[in-house]
């Protein structure tokens, strides 16, 4: 049961291409083809303008939210080429820093989770995936890996924050030994998981093959204690695949598919409690998805567009 | 950016959209030479791979074919969706002929590969397209005008679009409308284009701008818009596309003029009408928007021309461009750079020959450029405007609460052009509801905890159960909320305590069939046989000896009997000797039952007995072990039983209360990942602990690693329901766990609390200062506030109930039952300042006024016996009553000089009450020994038969384990921390008020006990904890008589308590009712001889009554009167020694007499020549009458 219990005109001037809300959900940010990335305050049912932030030179793809441990900060990544991460100060948005580093349009950003420190990555149509850390004072290491997708990047996703061998959290204090994993997808039909080498370096662990198209999104199931890894992944050939790993290494994975659309599906989205996949396609519908019991249903999802045309 | 390169002089043709991979076809161009001048032809299919990062492409097959080809199309004729067949590759020749050819086949490396041929044209075929509505159609132009229809399904007889224009003129293009599927276009060189509607079979429309410099060398059709199209211009000197729309079709709409010599081919994008390509004799490939004649890019190329351009179908940011350079170079627009990891095999044949001239042009061509690594690394940057098919349209993201944000952008039927001002950019927020069940479940538990209707939830739940286990389950947990919970757990398990009743009840009365007259004489043989040893034994006192002959003539009744009147120490003994010989089945359940050594059987029972291990535990075991003894057997169950037995655990956790186990137990038998098998844990979790926290009184805030896992679990479910306010009510809110501590604050926020300027100072979370900061708010470490605040049962509102602590360290071994001394109990008292056993059964408050506190227990009233939980291991109604007689009578008997409290409660103002009875009324008292006053609150006691208060002198000797509790209460400390205005259960029991006169003055009654026994020796038996009172007689011990009257219980006590009157959880906790399993119901008479005392007593006492004013006093009377059952009870079992019922007699003689002083002076006899734990239970109530007695004279 899908019900609108909030309507935001968000006044853009062009195609809106990604809505997110911050961790408590009571913040929403837009971004626009008309270079602008917004941010409202919608709890209770209202919709307040906090910020409208100028500073993208191209239309904005994707905004992302930053654990709020980090304070109040939004990524976005255009086609300019540019990563903005934008920070609230004081009540006051603002340009905390740019990232120009990629030679081509920058399709998505991603924050690892927080147990990692404040970490972006960014996957670009120049085929390559930077990834960001804040070391600290103003200052962010760039690391990039280079011929991640061959004529683009599409998409990443982190893995959920899982210390090796262990289902529960280890106690506070003591700084757990994480394995960083992504996945990333694009326009080789791929599906790549990179991990974090002791070295620092990102290595290509996984390449995923079932996509007969771009890969238009990959989508890292959150954690909700189970040994198994889950990914869902959806592409231009209409395709939505679930990827689940159950062994400890995480070096198999098996495909399966979850509904193949007429049309390019566009984005996929976990619920955070992991059992509901929202797909958006040309008929933007959400699936219900249970990795436990197998099977899904398919719930539609009225546009509600549609509704108020 | 340069993807892949082949170095091949060849028309192209990219395979069809539905085909995956992507293949290019290359057909060796007609009117051109490689470097080679080989007239050699042939067909060759590679893969595009982009995975692969290396120039090369890879080559899937190649046909050697004998003709060279004009134009090459790749047409999905007959493919399905699956790709399986590779549609047809059609190829237009040098000589009027058009060819099909199977590209499967091709690949395969068949021979047989052509599957059609017709040369039907004249000249060569430069023009061929593909009805993208009906594949089977292909339009194909060559000279003289001629058009054709071919159809693939009948291929021999093609068909004409209609006459051939005059004059006859080269087709050099040819397209099928994108649109509207019976028009087709054609173009030639001398600059005009046709139209043609298949339909009328005549060309409908000529497109010319009359210049006649037009060399059409290129046409295409809009991709979207039905009548718009693009003419390409060869003419060096016209280098212009045109856009044209046939409704203005008198001028173009529209001319491009961006390329600076003639255009050689134009691609129109099927992904994006923004995007047409072209290549010029200018070396250009540019990329325009025909909509608006702006170039978004142009391709960094060499320096040749390219003569043949295509857009892949299927990865539409892939382009190929053919050049006169002998190359097909793969591209894409979408920028990025060329890195040294591209390379490329150079073509050693060509590199070999050198530039030449292969068109014979008179032009040398310019070196082949071989890609140079020093070059690469230059940037592309991709189009200026972002291609269509980067531009997400839709997206469905989830946040927290499960909430779904969506956007869309619909365009609104408009004109063209307008489309933008139509565009709604709304962003829709959404509930997303998908366990319904689960929810609403979730309500009725939240329901039932808030307005406490556990058993109804708990009924529902039996009644709803599918499984038997499921039931099993629920009843169990519903028992924690009934009274008599041990019982009915026991009936539960099989064991019907009534059944076993009446059994034992049939057999009594035949029994007493046998029963020896006790009138009559009998002989006392003194002879050398056993028997006579064993007379003369006992004649002598030696009780030890007596029992060893009995024992060693096997006359195990006889020396057990014996043992029993030799005091505990020889019963002892005795016991274990008998089960040392005894060998029956049972010899090991009755061991552990007498010894009290349950973990034996516990530990030691088959596991498919694990019922009657069970039941044995619920039977016998004393709340602090009890609990452990649950868990051990549930524990047993786990490790070692099959899967069946495994889940039974749940059982014994559930009656351990132990909430953490039964949810490790559970997850292990439950798939607990799905909703709705995680309520199923939830509603047994929260109901059980619900149930220990009004029965066990334990500090429940404590949560576990796993049930803290679990909990946050469920709360995250419910939150990801969009039930916000529900998750923050089921959240444990009593851990420091971080992720239960996030997650709250998530909750919090999440509910829309109002977040105060930028930054909150709440969040659990170290925060990290980032770039440009001024030192926001952000920085700082947060802690949750909350956490410590918001306990449902504040510790002082729940505290642990210090009786069962206590309990358990008066108790050190379970099997020993050794009483403990006054001193050690005093010692652990004031650890435990707040105690308030009852408080966590009473979570409602009734009243927070000490008037409250006074408010008549109801003895036998349901609602305490409920909200005690742990109370009667076996629950009888006839044991309570005897229990609380006995109070009673100890009550009189402790307190000789105080005024009785006959008619409790007291009033509130009687400092004496108000002491005892105050809100703040130590736990301690009431978890153990009931305090007199109690029995002056239960009129029922003395109305009960007093044949119902049989069988309590077995268990005498634990009396010293009631004295910790009973000195604990008198302790200051404990009644000044607890608050007059805490709750009050219903079923707090007023201490007796009787002590408290005597008490006061002595000050602090513990230190001075403590000064009185210093060293507070553990006493074995009875006799040897109270010597005071003996060494010190007269008045020291009358002083003293009221601690000791406390502290130390006469024996006979323990006995009710065990019995659990309702209320009386001290009972509860002490019970281990030795002798219930032969516990006697019917009532023997007093026998005749003594009646005379009960009737003097009696009548003393309503003499007494009946003059005396004083409230108090006849408090005290009537509770003596009460108490002094327990002497009748005692002259019906004939157990008191000679000597103390002839002392009786003479006391009631000087009644008679009136003679109350001698009365007194024989009574102090009695107490200090008699085994005390005899007499204890009613000779200080008999003091007591005498007292008042004489006092008043009557």
């Amino acid at each position: 049961m899908v019900s609108v219990i909030n309507t935001v005109d968000t006044s853009h001037e062009d195609m809106i291409h990604d809505a997110q809300m911050d961790y408590y959900g009571t913040r929403l940010a837009t971004c626009s083809s008309d270079r602008s990335v917004k941010i409202f305050d919608v709890r209770n049912g209202g919709q307040i303008l906090i910020a409208d932030l100028r500073g993208h030179e191209g239309p904005v793809w994707q905004v992302a939210w930053a654990h709020p441990m980090y304070g109040n900060i939004l990524a976005s990544c255009s086609y300019d080429r540019k990563v903005i991460i934008w920070r609230e100060e004081n009540g006051t948005w603002e340009k905390s820093h740019e990232h120009a580093g990629h030679d081509s349009s920058v399709n998505s950003v991603c924050w690892a989770p927080h147990d990692y420190g404040l970490i972006l990555a960014c996957g670009s149509s120049d085929g390559a995936i930077s990834l960001l850390t804040y070391t600290g004072e103003g200052q962010w290491e760039v690391k990039k890996i280079n011929n991640a997708h061959t004529i683009g990047c599409n998409a990443v996703s982190w893995a959920p924050a899982v210390v090796p061998g262990s289902l529960i959290d280890q106690p506070s204090g003591q700084k757990p030994n994480y394995i960083k994993r992504f996945a990333s997808g694009g326009c080789d039909n791929l599906i790549k998981l990179w991990k974090e080498e002791e070295d620092g370096q990102w290595k290509e662990e996984q390449k995923l093959e079932a996509h007969s198209d771009w890969v238009r999104d990959v989508a890292w199931a959150p954690s909700i204690g189970l040994p198994t890894s889950t990914i869902a992944s959806c592409s231009q050939d209409g395709r939505v695949f679930i990827w689940t790993c159950d062994d400890a290494s995480g070096n198999t994975w098996s495909p399966k598919l979850l509904h193949k659309f007429n049309d390019v599906v566009w984005h996929v989205s976990w619920s955070i409690t992991a059992n509901i996949l929202a797909v958006s396609g040309g008929d933007n519908k959400v699936h219900t998805h249970s990795p436990q019991l197998g099977g899904h249903g398919l719930l539609v999802f009225t546009p509600p567009t549609r509704e108020l045309t | 950016m340069k993807l892949k390169e082949v170095d091949r002089t060849a028309m192209q043709a990219w395979s069809p959209a539905q085909n995956h991979p992507i293949y290019l076809a290359t057909g060796t161009s007609a009117q051109q030479l490689d470097a080679t001048f080989s007239t050699n032809a042939s067909l060759e299919i590679f893969e595009l791979d982009l995975s692969d990062p290396s120039l090369d492409m890879k080559s899937c097959a190649t046909f050697s074919s004998s003709h060279r080809y004009h134009k090459l199309i790749w047409g999905p004729y007959k493919m399905d969706s699956k790709g399986d067949v590779s549609g047809v590759l059609i190829a237009g020749g040098e000589n009027g002929n058009i060819i099909l050819y199977d590209p499967s086949k091709i690949i395969a490396g068949d021979k047989e590969v052509v599957i059609a041929q017709n040369d039907k044209h004249t000249g060569p075929v430069r023009a061929l397209d593909v009805n993208i509505f009906q594949t089977n159609l292909v339009a194909s132009g060559a000279n003289e005008s001629e058009i054709y229809i071919w159809d693939l399904n009948n291929f021999a007889t093609p068909m004409t679009p209609g006459a051939k224009t005059q004059p006859p003129e080269d087709i050099s293009c040819i397209a099928w409308n994108r649109q509207v599927q019976h028009i087709l276009a054609s173009a030639s060189p001398s600059g005009r284009a046709t139209v043609w509607d298949l339909r009328k079979n005549e060309p409908i429309i000529k497109v010319s701008d009359h210049s006649n410099r037009m060399h059409c060398s290129g046409l295409a059709w809009h991709p979207d818009i039905a009548t718009q199209m693009v003419l390409a211009s060869e003419d060096d000197r016209l280098p212009v596309i045109q856009m044209w729309d046939l409704r203005f079709a008198s001028s173009p709409l529209r001319v491009l003029e961006n390329h600076a010599r003639g255009i050689l081919a134009i691609a129109w994008s099927m992904a994006d009408p923004e995007l047409l390509l072209s290549c010029g004799k200018d070396a250009k490939i540019l990329c325009s928007n025909p909509n608006t004649g702006e170039v978004l890019y142009e391709l960094p190329t060499n320096t040749q021309w390219c003569f043949d351009i295509q857009w892949c179908p299927r990865n539409p940011a892939v382009l190929s461009a053919a050049s006169f350079d002998g190359r097909i170079s793969v591209y894409s627009i979408m920028g990025g750079s060329t890195d040294g990891l591209r390379q490329k095999q150079v073509d050693k044949l060509s590199s070999s020959f050198g530039n030449l001239d292969p068109f014979g042009t008179g032009q040398p061509l310019p070196p082949l450029q071989i890609p140079q690594q020093t070059a690469q690394h230059s940037i592309v940057l991709p189009l200026k405007k972002p291609p269509k098919w980067i531009r997400r349209p839709v997206g469905a993201s989830f946040s927290f609460g499960g909430k779904l944000v969506t956007f869309e952008n619909v365009r609104m039927p408009s004109h063209q052009g307008a489309e933008q001002q139509q565009q709604q950019h709304h962003v829709f927020i959404s509930q997303v509801v998908t366990e319904k069940e689960f929810l609403s479940r979730s309500d009725q538990l939240q329901q039932a905890v808030q307005s406490q209707g556990f058993i109804n939830y708990c009924q529902k739940k039996i009644d709803a159960s599918q499984t038997e286990f499921e039931k099993n389950v629920w009843s169990f947990l519903k028992v924690n909320f009934e009274d008599d919970s041990r019982g009915k757990y026991l009936e539960l398990l099989g064991y019907r305590k009534e059944d076993l009743g009446k059994k034992h009840i049939k057999e009594e009365k035949e029994e007493s069939e046998f029963l020896p007259s006790s009138g009559g004489t009998f002989n006392i043989s003194i002879s050398g046989d056993i028997d006579g040893l064993i007379t003369q034994a006992l004649l002598t006192g030696n009780f030890e000896s007596a029992v060893d002959l009995c024992l060693h003539d096997n006359r195990m009744a006889d020396a057990i009997i014996l043992a029993i009147a030799g005091g505990q120490e020889l019963l002892a003994r005795t016991q274990k000797k008998y089960f040392a010989k005894s060998q029956s089945k049972i010899t090991r359940l009755i061991t552990a039952v007498v010894m009290k050594n349950w973990k034996e059987i516990v530990e030691s029972c088959d596991l498919k007995n694990w019922r009657e291990a069970l039941a044995a535990v619920l039977t016998y075991a004393k709340p602090d072990e009890f609990a452990a003894l649950c868990d051990l057997l549930g524990t047993r169950l786990e490790n070692e039983g099959d899967s069946l037995l495994q889940t039974q655990a749940c059982l014994c956790y559930i009656c351990a209360g132990n909430v953490e186990k039964l949810v490790a137990c559970w997850t292990k038998a439950q798939d607990g990942s799905h909703p709705l098998s995680l309520q199923d844990l939830i509603e047994k979790v929260v109901i059980l602990r619900k149930a220990v926290q009004l029965t066990q009184a334990m500090d429940t805030s404590t949560v576990g690693v796993l049930l803290a896992a679990k909990m946050s679990q469920y709360a995250n479910l419910l939150a990801a329901q969009g039930s916000i306010a529900a998750a923050l009510a089921f959240l444990p809110d009593n851990t420091n766990q971080p992720n239960i501590m996030q997650l709250r604050d998530r909750l919090c926020r999440a509910q829309g609390e109002p977040v105060a300027g930028h930054e909150s100072p709440k969040i659990p979370y170290e925060k990290q200062q980032l770039p440009k900061g001024r030192p926001g708010p952000v920085v700082g470490h947060h802690q949750m506030p909350r956490v410590q605040t918001q306990q449902y049962y504040p510790h002082g509102e729940n505290p642990p109930p210090p009786g069962f602590i206590m309990h358990g360290n008066v108790n050190p071994n379970a099997a020993g039952q050794l009483p403990t001394s006054p001193g050690h109990m005093h010692t652990q008292v004031p650890p435990y300042p707040q105690p308030q056993p009852y408080q966590p059964a009473q979570p409602y408050p009734f009243g927070t006024g000490g008037s409250a506190m006074y408010r008549p227990q109801q003895p036998i009233a349901p609602p305490t016996s409920n909200a005690y939980p742990n109370t009667p291991y076996i629950s009888s109604a006839s044991s309570y009553s005897g229990q609380s007689q006995l109070y009673a009578a100890q009550h009189q008997a402790s307190s000789p000089t105080s005024s009785p409290a006959t008619s409790f409660p007291p009033p509130p103002s009687s400092g004496a009450s108000f002491q005892h009875g105050g809100p703040g009324a130590p736990p301690s008292s009431s978890a153990y020994a009931l305090p007199p006053g109690t029995t002056g609150t239960l009129p029922a006691a003395s109305e009960l038969p007093a044949s119902q208060r049989t069988e309590n002198h077995s268990v005498q000797d634990q009396a010293p384990m009631l004295e910790g509790p009973q000195n604990g209460w008198n302790d200051p400390p404990a009644l000044n921390r607890v608050p007059k205005k805490k709750k009050m259960p219903e079923n707090f029991m007023p201490p007796v008020p009787i002590t408290s006169p005597i008490m006061n003055p002595l000050g602090d009654p513990q230190s001075q006990m403590l000064q009185q026994q210093p060293s507070a020796p553990i006493p074995l038996s009875s006799q040897s904890s109270f010597p005071q009172p003996h060494l010190s007689g007269g008045q020291p011990f009358h002083g003293i008589q009221q601690p000791l009257g406390q502290t130390g219980m006469p024996p006979s006590f323990s006995k009710p308590n065990i019995e659990g009157a309702p209320g009386a959880p001290i009972g509860n906790t002490f019970q281990h009712v030795q002798s219930l399993p032969t516990k006697k119901i019917t009532k023997k008479p007093i026998p005749d001889e003594h009646l005379i005392l009960k009737t003097t007593f009696e009548d003393l006492i309503q003499r007494c009554l009946s003059s005396a004013t004083d409230p108090q006093t006849r408090r005290k009377l009537d509770d003596a009167s009460k108490r002094l059952e327990f002497l009748y009870d005692k002259l019906r079992e004939q157990t008191l020694s000679p000597t103390i019922t002839s002392g009786l007699h003479s006391i009631a003689r000087s009644i008679e007499t009136r003679n109350y002083s001698e009365g007194l002076t024989m009574h102090t006899h009695i107490v200090s020549t008699s085994n005390f734990s005899e007499t204890s239970a009613f000779m200080p109530v008999l003091k007591v009458v005498l007292t008042q007695a004489n006092k008043l004279g009557v």
